[in-house]
């Protein structure tokens, strides 16, 4: 995808520039390098686990800048099986 | 312009993070254009061993004692500061060229600085580039810390490095120059724009001074270009000085000139 716009907006390196300096300085200014987000989403990952099945393919863990703010937002989908399937058709209103 | 109230003095130093960006020929333009607006001005070289200041403002066939020789009682201020005859009252301060960062240390900067604060309105530091004690020594004594980054990722990222480190230190008038900008590239989104760097550092911008083919021969003669440029960098320097002269002086980030616009000059 990152290829993709690249291709598409060729001459707009600056646009690149201001994201890749939004991102560093984010973790400049946090004082953390930008490994440690791996690290980080491991530590979730396991936490989570614990309780629930965790689809570890596709859990995206990313520093979100804005303004004046900078938060961590974590997306975990849970692999649900056919038991909580079951228990969800049961449980709906309305079901036969 | 003599007439002109005199200012509370202030100590304006002039850095970067970076090496290479244009904070002494900045700090030698801004000095000439405070002081050919009738203020009272020194420049101050911080960079120890590697003293350029008197290059580029061609003074350098003069030194005879420097600021490590004041420091040291080798001298008398008065003795190291070297006149500028080009306006009424500018001086120079030249570092040592033998001696390394460490002849100096923070607290003797801000002795040094108290006693010029006697006679001058602005005391311009001139800091060497990084964040080592030559950059300590230059903002130890700063009322004011201007910036200067060139739109481009490293020096933008060092900047901000810098300006965190000086907030740190409690400095609150903390400004950036934007040099060396390219109106066309920006136009062509091949450049960083000032809005661009605004959003990403948060912090005010003092001035904006577009790439000059002048600054080169400027430097070659030892004549800092506001002595009698008429060229964009010249203009954007002036500009920064009548800005720290208390001036409203509106900023406006340089325009890219069409074809008709060059061939008639505007």
């Amino acid at each position: 995808m990152e290829a993709l716009n690249r291709l598409f907006t060729k001459s707009n390196s600056a646009q690149i520039a201001k994201q890749r300096l939004q991102t560093m300085l984010t973790y400049d200014r946090l004082e953390i390098p930008p490994g440690m987000l791996t690290l980080i989403k491991d530590d979730i990952v396991a936490v989570i686990s614990q309780r629930v099945s965790v689809d570890r393919e596709h859990v995206n863990v990313n520093l979100l800048h804005e303004q004046d703010s900078s938060k961590l937002v974590v997306d975990i989908p849970l692999i649900v099986g056919r038991g909580a399937r079951t228990l969800r058709s049961a449980g709906a209103p309305g079901a036969r | 312009m003599n007439e002109q109230a005199p200012l509370e003095s202030r100590v304006i130093t002039v850095t970067s993070g970076k090496g290479g960006v244009g904070k002494t020929t900045l700090t030698a333009n801004v000095g000439t254009a405070l002081a050919q607006l009738g203020r009272k001005v020194v420049v101050v070289d911080g960079d120890i061993g590697l003293r350029n200041l008197d290059l580029v403002m061609g003074l350098e066939h003069r030194i005879v004692y420097d600021i490590v020789d004041y420091v040291e009682g080798r001298c008398r201020l008065r003795q190291a500061l070297i006149r500028d005859k080009r306006a009424p009252e500018l001086f120079l301060l030249p570092a040592a060229q033998t001696r390394d960062k460490t002849a100096i240390n923070p607290q003797q900067m801000v002795l040094v600085c108290d006693e010029l604060r006697q006679e001058f309105e602005f005391i311009l530091i001139d800091s060497p580039a990084g964040i080592e004690q030559g950059f300590q020594n230059a903002l130890a004594p700063a009322d004011v810390v201007l910036v200067v980054i060139n739109p481009e990722v490293s020096s933008v990222r060092d900047a901000d490095r810098v300006i965190g480190l000086a907030e740190s230190q409690g400095k609150q008038q903390i400004y950036l120059v934007i040099n060396r900008v390219v109106p066309v590239r920006v136009k062509k989104q091949e450049m960083l724009s000032v809005d661009d760097i605004t959003e990403v550092l948060s912090t005010e911008i003092i001035g904006i001074v577009p790439e000059d083919e002048a600054i080169l021969s400027a430097s070659n003669r030892g004549t800092p270009v506001v002595c009698n440029g008429k060229g964009p960098a010249a203009l954007a320097y002036r500009d920064i000085a009548r800005r720290l002269n208390g001036e409203q002086v509106p900023l406006e980030a340089p325009q890219s000139l069409g074809w008709l616009q060059r061939l008639f000059g505007r």
